[in-house]
C-alpha cells in the first residue's frame, strides 16, 4: 500500500508510506488522482514516511500543486523526511510548496 | 591506499589464472587455428589484465597488454589471421606479461629493468612490425586539461553562471535522473536558483508520470571553467538541451583572451570561441546541427545563432566577430601580393644601383661645367632616384614577424617533446629587412631557439625550485639600430655557467688554463668550434658544431652576433643585421690617392687629427679622445704597408662604431656622404683584408668598401691593452 | 541512507578495487562476476546504478542490460558500461540497450568515481 488516507469535511489526509521514485510513480500518480476530488477542500500530505524521492516523485509534487490551484484546493504538505528535505533544499523549494517544514533535531546535515 | 594489499593479492592470482588460461587456448590454436573461444580467451586474457593494471595504475603492464590486446582484437574480427609464428610470439607475449607483472609487483615504485622493456618492444615489434612507440601508448594518466582553473572561492556572488536544462520525455526513463546532475552539480560550486519550468496546461490526469516534463533554470556561483560545467551534464546529453550562459566577470576574461589570440590565420567564428573557452566543441557542433536543420531559409551565421539561443554573450560575440574581420584584413592584405620572379627583382635593383650610379657621373660633370640651368634638373632627378632607389629596396623587404611566427610551432612541439612548458613570446615583429637576408638567417635562428629549448629552459620541476614560474619563456624580439636591424634571442632558463664553459674550453686546448678572461669573453668561447655545453648530444641540438656554424652563417651577412648570460638566470643572444646587402648609405673618403667608402650607419663623428687636441700616441696607436681611449688605423699605412707615404698637412679622423667597439680610421681628405652600391669582388679578392666590397664611382673610378668590423678588431688588437690602462685614460 | 551499486566485472581484481574505492566514497556495494550472476542478485535488493563491463564471460555486459531492461524493479536503474576505445560498435550497441554512460578502460578509481558521481551521489 503506497498511502493511507483518512477523510474529515473535504479535508483529505494521506500518508505516503513509500519511496517517491519512478519504480512507483505510476501506482502514485493513481491514488493522487483519486483524491482530487471535486469535493476536495484541503489535501494534506503526510511525507514522513517517504525514505527516497527522485525527479519522477518531485514531478509528481509539482504536477499536484499544479492541478490543485487549477481546481481550487489546498495542498499541504507536511512531515517533510529528510530525503525530501534535501530535495527541497537543493532547488530552494520551499518557497514554492509555502509549507512550513519542520527540521527534526536528529537532523544530520544541518 | 594501505587496504589495497589483499586486492593485489587477487591481481595476482587472477593474472595466473588468465595467463594459463591463454597458454591452453594458445596451444589449442595450435590444432585448431580458427576456434573462436580459444581466440576468444586469449583476448579476454590481455583485455582483462590491462584493465585491471589500470586500476592500480601499473603502466608498464597497461602498455604492453594493450599493444598484444590490439593485435589479437585484429585476429578476432578477422583482419589478421593466425599462423604458428604468431602463437610463437603470443606464447612469449605470455610468459613476458607473468615477468613484468613479477616485477612490478614485487618492486612496486620502481620502473621498468632496461632488459624488460626492450623486451616488451622486440616482442611488440615482432607482433605489429612497428616500433611500440609508433604504435599509440595508452596511459592511465589523465591527461592534464589545458583550461585554466580559477580558485573556486574567489568569485563574486552576484556573478552566476546560468544553467538551462531541458529534459527530454524519456531522461527519467533512462536513468537520467535530473536531481543526481544538480547535486553533483552542487560539488562544484553553489546554486544559488534553481527555477523549475513544467508545460502550461498540463492535466495531471494525462500526465505519464514516468515521462520527464521538467525544464530547470538554476544560478550557479563557480570559478570553474564552462568545460567542467558542462562535463557534469556529460551524460545526460542524449537526454536534455543544455545551456550554460557563462557570468559577466568571465566575460572580460573572454574579451582579453580573444584580444591575444595570434593572428596569424583567419579562423571561424567557432574554433576561436572554443579556443578561449567560452563555447565547448560540444556546443559548437550542436548549434552547427541547428542551422543545417533549420534549412528552409538561408542558414543563419553562428554567431546570430548563439545570441538567439543564448548560449553567449553579446559583447563576446561582437568581440569575436570584430577580431575574425581584423585578422581577415590582415591575411587579405598579406595575400594582396602580386608574386614577383626574385631574379626580375634583384635585376631591377641592380638597374637602380646602375642608375645611382649614372646620376652621380651626371651630378658630377653639372658641377664641372658649372651648368648652373641644369643644376635644377639634376637636383630633382637625384632625388628621384633617391625614391626609386628607396622604394626598389622596399620591394625586397620583408616583416620578420613570419619567421619569428614560425617558432611559435617549433615551440611547441619540442616544448612537449621534452616534457617542458615553454612559451613564445614575440616583439618587433613589424621590423623588416631584405628579403635574401631574412632567407639566410632562418638556419641561425632555429639554431638559437632550439638551443633555449632543450639546454636554456629547465625542466617544470626544476623551474619551481628555483622560484621561477613552471612555464618559461622565450623571447625573440627586433628592432632597428643605426641602420641594422637586431634580433634578440632571450630565455628565462637556467643560462650559461661561465666556469663550465672556461673548463671544457681549456678541456679543447681553445685556452690556457692561466688565462684571465672576462665574463663576456668567456661567453664567446661558446662560439668556438668543438664546444657545446652540454655533455650528451641529443637529435636537436648540442653536438657541439652549432654555435660557430651560427656565428659563421651572421658574419657571412656581415653581421654579428653576441652572447650575455646571467647563471640562473637566463640568456640572450644579440644578433647585428645589415637591413640590406645591396645598397649602403656611405661615406668616401681618401687616403694615399685612394678612395676608401665607409658604410654611414657606422660612422660617429670626424674630426681633425691634430696632436694639440688629442694625445696622440704614435707607438701604441691610440688617441685620448675626450677621455676615451681609441684605437686606430691610417688607412693609407694599413693598405700599401710597402709604399712611402707623406703626411699630410691637415689629417682627419673619422670615428666609427661597430656593436660596442669603436675606433678611428685616420684619411688624408673627407669627400661626405654619397649612394654605393655594392660590387662584390671576385672570388680572387675575396679574403682581403679590411675591404668588404667595392663600387664604380661617378667618374668611372673604382671605390673600397670598408670592412669596418674588421678594421676595428684589427686597430683594438694592436693597441697594448695594459699599457692603455696604466697610461691613465 | 547510503546509496548501493552493483559492480559486474569478470575480474575479481577489478571488483575489488573498485569496492573499496566505493565504499571508501559511502556507497554500499554488491558484486557480480558477470551478467548471469548479476540477474540472479537482482532480486528484492535497492539498487541505484550498476557499473558493468561488457566482455566478460556467461553472459556479456550488453545482453545484461537487455536483461536489466526487462526487469520492472530495476530498469529505470543507470548504467555505467565499462568500454575500451576499441569497442566503439558495442558502445553504440549498449547505448541502444539502454546503458546511457560509460567509463573508458582502463581507468583509475577517481576517474570512475566521478562518473558515478554524476548519477548518483552517495
Amino acid at each position: 500500500m503506497t498511502a493511507k488516507a483518512k477523510k474529515n469535511d473535504g479535508i483529505l489526509q494521506l500518508s505516503i508510506k513509500d519511496d517517491m521514485t519512478i519504480y512507483n510513480a505510476e501506482a502514485l500518480k493513481e491514488t493522487l488522482l483519486g483524491y482530487c476530488r471535486p469535493d476536495t477542500r484541503e489535501l494534506q500530505l503526510d511525507l514522513s514516511a517517504v525514505a527516497e524521492i527522485d525527479s519522477a516523485g518531485l514531478q509528481l509534487l509539482l504536477l499536484l500543486k499544479a492541478e490543485a490551484q487549477r481546481r481550487g484546493f489546498i495542498l499541504r504538505l507536511l512531515r517533510h523526511s529528510e530525503a525530501v528535505i534535501e530535495v527541497f533544499e537543493l532547488l530552494k523549494l520551499g518557497m514554492y510548496f509555502g509549507d512550513p517544514i519542520v527540521i527534526p533535531a536528529n537532523w544530520k546535515k544541518s | 591506499m594501505s587496504d589495497i594489499s589483499p586486492a593485489l593479492e587477487t591481481f595476482s592470482q587472477e593474472v595466473d589464472e588468465l595467463l594459463t588460461a591463454m597458454e591452453d587456448a594458445l596451444l589449442g590454436l595450435e590444432a585448431a587455428p580458427d576456434d573462436a573461444d580459444c581466440i576468444n580467451s586469449i583476448f579476454r586474457a590481455m583485455h582483462t589484465i590491462k584493465g585491471s593494471s589500470g586500476l592500480f595504475g601499473f603502466d608498464d603492464i597497461v602498455s604492453f597488454t594493450h599493444q598484444v590486446e590490439t593485435v589479437l582484437d585484429k585476429v578476432r574480427n578477422g583482419e589478421r589471421s593466425i599462423d604458428s609464428e604468431l602463437i610463437a610470439v603470443l606464447l612469449a607475449c605470455k610468459d613476458h606479461t607473468a615477468q613484468i607483472v613479477q616485477h612490478v609487483l614485487f618492486n612496486e615504485d620502481e620502473p621498468l629493468p632496461e632488459e624488460l622493456q626492450q623486451q616488451s618492444q622486440m616482442l611488440i615489434a615482432g607482433l605489429t612490425g612497428q616500433s611500440a612507440a609508433a604504435a599509440g601508448v595508452p596511459s592511465t594518466q589523465e591527461e592534464k586539461a589545458d583550461h585554466f582553473e580559477v580558485d573556486p572561492n574567489t568569485t563574486d556572488s552576484s556573478d552566476n553562471w546560468v544553467i538551462s536544462l531541458a529534459f527530454k520525455p524519456d531522461a527519467l526513463r533512462n536513468g537520467m535522473d535530473p536531481l543526481s546532475f544538480i547535486r553533483y552539480l552542487q560539488t562544484l560550486g553553489k546554486i544559488v536558483e534553481a527555477i523549475i519550468t513544467m508545460p502550461e496546461l498540463l492535466n495531471f490526469e494525462d500526465v505519464n508520470p514516468q515521462s520527464c516534463y521538467l525544464s530547470f533554470k538554476i544560478i550557479f556561483n563557480s570559478g570553474c571553467d564552462k568545460k567542467t560545467i558542462e562535463d557534469v551534464f556529460e551524460f545526460a546529453e542524449d537526454d536534455c538541451n543544455i545551456h550554460i550562459l557563462p557570468p559577466n566577470s568571465r566575460q572580460e576574461h573572454y574579451l582579453q583572451l580573444l584580444d591575444n589570440l595570434p593572428e596569424d590565420q583567419v579562423k571561424r567564428l567557432g574554433e576561436m570561441l572554443v579556443e578561449i573557452g567560452a563555447l565547448t566543441e560540444k556546443e559548437v557542433m550542436r548549434t552547427l546541427h541547428e542551422q543545417w536543420d533549420d534549412a528552409n531559409d538561408e542558414p543563419k551565421p553562428l554567431g546570430e545563432m548563439l545570441l538567439e539561443k543564448n548560449i553567449l554573450q553579446q559583447p563576446v560575440i561582437e568581440q569575436a566577430l570584430k577580431k575574425q574581420e581584423s585578422v581577415k584584413q590582415k591575411v587579405n592584405k598579406e595575400s594582396n601580393y602580386i608574386r614577383v620572379d626574385a631574379a626580375k627583382l634583384g635585376y631591377l635593383i641592380n638597374l637602380v644601383g646602375e642608375l645611382v650610379i649614372s646620376g652621380a657621373a651626371m651630378r658630377l660633370m653639372v658641377d664641372k661645367h658649372g651648368l648652373s640651368d641644369v643644376d635644377d634638373v639634376a637636383s630633382t632627378m637625384s632625388h628621384l632616384v633617391e625614391d626609386i632607389r628607396d622604394t626598389a629596396l622596399q620591394l625586397r623587404m620583408v616583416q620578420i614577424g613570419e619567421t619569428f611566427t614560425r617558432f611559435q610551432r617549433v615551440v611547441h612541439d619540442v616544448s612537449k617533446e621534452l616534457g617542458k612548458q615553454i612559451q613564445l613570446q614575440i616583439t618587433g615583429g613589424e621590423s623588416e629587412l631584405d628579403k635574401t637576408v631574412v632567407e639566410k638567417i632562418n638556419d641561425p635562428l632555429t639554431h638559437l631557439v632550439r638551443n633555449s629549448l632543450d639546454h636554456g629552459i629547465e625542466t617544470p620541476a626544476e623551474r619551481l625550485r628555483a622560484g621561477k614560474p613552471e612555464k618559461g619563456t622565450i623571447q625573440l624580439n627586433a628592432y632597428h639600430d643605426s641602420g641594422r636591424i637586431v634580433i634578440q634571442i632571450s630565455d628565462d632558463g637556467k643560462g650559461l655557467d661561465p666556469d663550465r664553459i672556461f673548463a671544457k674550453a681549456v678541456a679543447k686546448g681553445l685556452i690556457k688554463p692561466d688565462q684571465m678572461l672576462s665574463k663576456s669573453e668567456i661567453y664567446h668561447l661558446i662560439f668556438e668550434p668543438g664546444l657545446s655545453t652540454k655533455e650528451e648530444a641529443n637529435n636537436l641540438s648540442g653536438r657541439g658544431v652549432g654555435m660557430d656554424v651560427v656565428k659563421r652563417n651572421i658574419e657571412a651577412l656581415r653581421g654579428t652576433v653576441s652572447v650575455d648570460s646571467e647563471l640562473g638566470q637566463g640568456t640572450v643572444v644579440t644578433i647585428h643585421l645589415p637591413l640590406t646587402l645591396a645598397i649602403i648609405d656611405g661615406f668616401m673618403v681618401e687616403a694615399q690617392k685612394e678612395r676608401y667608402i665607409i658604410p654611414l650607419s657606422m660612422v660617429e663623428e670626424c674630426v681633425e687629427m691634430s696632436s694639440e687636441e688629442w694625445q696622440i700616441d704614435d707607438v701604441q696607436h691610440y688617441v685620448n679622445l675626450r677621455g676615451q681611449v681609441l684605437p686606430y688605423l691610417r688607412l693609407g699605412d694599413f693598405f700599401h704597408k710597402n709604399k712611402k707615404h707623406t703626411h699630410t698637412q691637415r689629417e682627419s679622423l673619422v670615428v666609427v662604431r661597430f656593436g660596442e667597439a669603436k675606433a678611428g680610421f685616420v684619411v688624408d681628405e673627407l669627400h661626405g656622404e654619397n649612394q654605393t652600391v655594392i660590387k662584390p669582388l671576385g672570388k680572387l679578392f675575396e679574403n682581403l683584408n679590411g675591404i668588404g666590397g667595392a663600387t664604380v664611382l661617378g667618374s668611372g673610378d673604382v671605390a673600397l668598401i670598408l670592412d669596418v668590423q674588421g678594421l676595428i678588431q684589427y686597430a683594438r688588437k694592436r693597441v697594448n691593452p695594459t699599457l692603455a690602462l696604466s697610461s691613465g685614460i | 541512507m547510503a546509496k548501493t551499486i552493483m559492480i559486474v566485472d569478470d575480474s575479481a581484481s577489478m571488483r575489488q578495487v573498485v569496492g573499496i574505492a566505493l565504499k571508501g566514497a559511502g556507497y554500499e556495494v554488491i558484486e557480480a562476476s558477470d551478467g548471469k550472476d548479476a540477474l540472479s542478485k537482482l532480486t528484492g535488493v535497492k539498487i541505484h546504478l550498476i557499473v558493468s563491463d561488457i566482455n566478460m564471460p556467461v553472459m556479456d555486459g550488453i545482453s545484461f542490460v537487455k536483461e536489466v531492461k526487462q526487469l520492472d524493479q530495476y530498469k529505470f536503474t543507470p548504467i555505467i558500461m565499462l568500454t575500451t576505445e576499441m569497442e566503439e560498435d558495442k558502445k553504440r550497441a549498449a547505448k541502444e540497450a539502454g546503458a546511457k554512460a560509460w567509463v573508458t578502460k582502463p581507468f583509475q578509481p577517481p576517474i570512475l568515481l566521478a562518473a558515478i558521481a554524476k548519477l548518483v551521489l552517495p
